[in-house]
């Protein structure tokens, strides 16, 4: 069994903590102010990211695992995730747009 | 016979002997049911934003739902991601007390979050909502609501139950530092989880 021998402090998870309140606040702050709804929706899916990149990194320690294996985690999950609703977008609009006929 | 061949000396993680994934099989298969998990979630996501692609409208969730409710659900699951890690950390430093001090926070935030949820759904029951109907003119909204919300609270129940069993085996001192870990790393996944699910569903 190999282990992984990083040690880290507990300051890192409560600083992580302290940026995930901070992402939380300023995505339930984006319904309370006007601003483009493109502008919204992007920023709404970078903080997501940028939350669940956190969780993952520092949380779940991917930050020093082998990089295998946090590509077998990141496109498994990403990647097959995108695919799959690309491949049934176009089948809701398309759905859509009979239905506004 | 030719036995003049050449040794590689390349320090690929591919060329034998140990695990390419430098972890242990447990932890590996943890990793491996998580990936299956989310696909799980993300099969339930996709599909959601299928219905909601293919409706003409969507009920307002800032009038359906409690924002500021929900957020504060967010923040409590987000700090016992947080009571977890620094648990699974004091396990590796063999700190018994420390370690399950914070499994039992872990528990008390995920309890917490069970509850608000059921209160959520009490709510919405009571003003109509069912898998098949909801007063806001959208039938899949509602079973959207119910399947995913309901998919990942039986998550979050299921990963209560296990952090019990851990804090109790871990105060017994019949726990190892990894079963805390992969415990972790259920629970982060669970976290991780509701992220895109607040994201998706009840913000965008």
């Amino acid at each position: 069994m190999t282990k992984t021998l990083h040690e880290v402090g507990y300051g890192i998870y409560w600083s992580t903590w302290g940026l995930l309140l901070a992402l939380t606040l300023l995505m339930l702050v984006t319904g309370y102010v006007s601003l483009p709804k493109g502008f919204v929706v992007l920023l709404l899916l970078a903080s997501m990211l940028v939350k669940a990149s956190l969780i993952g990194a520092h949380f779940m320690h991917l930050r020093f695992e082998k990089l295998t294996l946090v590509l077998t985690v990141a496109v498994g999950i990403l990647a097959t995730a995108t695919f799959l609703f690309v491949l049934i977008a176009f089948d809701g609009i398309r759905i859509l747009k009979l239905s506004l006929r | 016979m030719d036995n003049s061949r050449a040794v590689e000396t390349t320090e690929s993680p591919w060329s034998g002997a140990v695990s390419p994934f430098a972890i242990s099989w447990q932890k590996l298969m943890m990793w491996v049911f998580i990936v299956t998990d989310a696909l799980l979630f993300a099969g339930f996501l996709a599909s959601y934003g299928f219905v909601r692609l293919a409706s003409p409208q969507w009920p307002n969730r800032a009038e359906v739902f409690h924002l500021g409710f929900i957020g504060v659900m967010t923040f409590i699951l987000i700090s016992s991601s947080a009571t977890m890690a620094t648990a699974v950390s004091a396990a590796r430093r063999a700190n018994r007390t420390v370690a399950v001090r914070f499994l039992l926070l872990t528990i008390l935030g995920g309890l917490c979050f069970l509850g608000m949820q059921a209160y959520e759904w009490t709510d919405l029951i009571q003003q109509g909502a069912r898998l098949y109907t909801n007063p806001w003119g959208v039938p899949t909204f509602s079973a959207s609501f119910f399947l995913i919300t309901g998919f990942h609270g039986s998550h979050v129940l299921t990963g209560v139950i296990i952090l019990a069993i851990v804090a109790l085996r871990s105060a017994r001192g019949r726990s190892t530092a990894e079963g805390v870990e992969l415990c972790g790393l259920y629970w982060h996944f669970v976290d991780l989880v509701w992220v895109f699910i607040f994201t998706l569903f009840y913000l965008i």
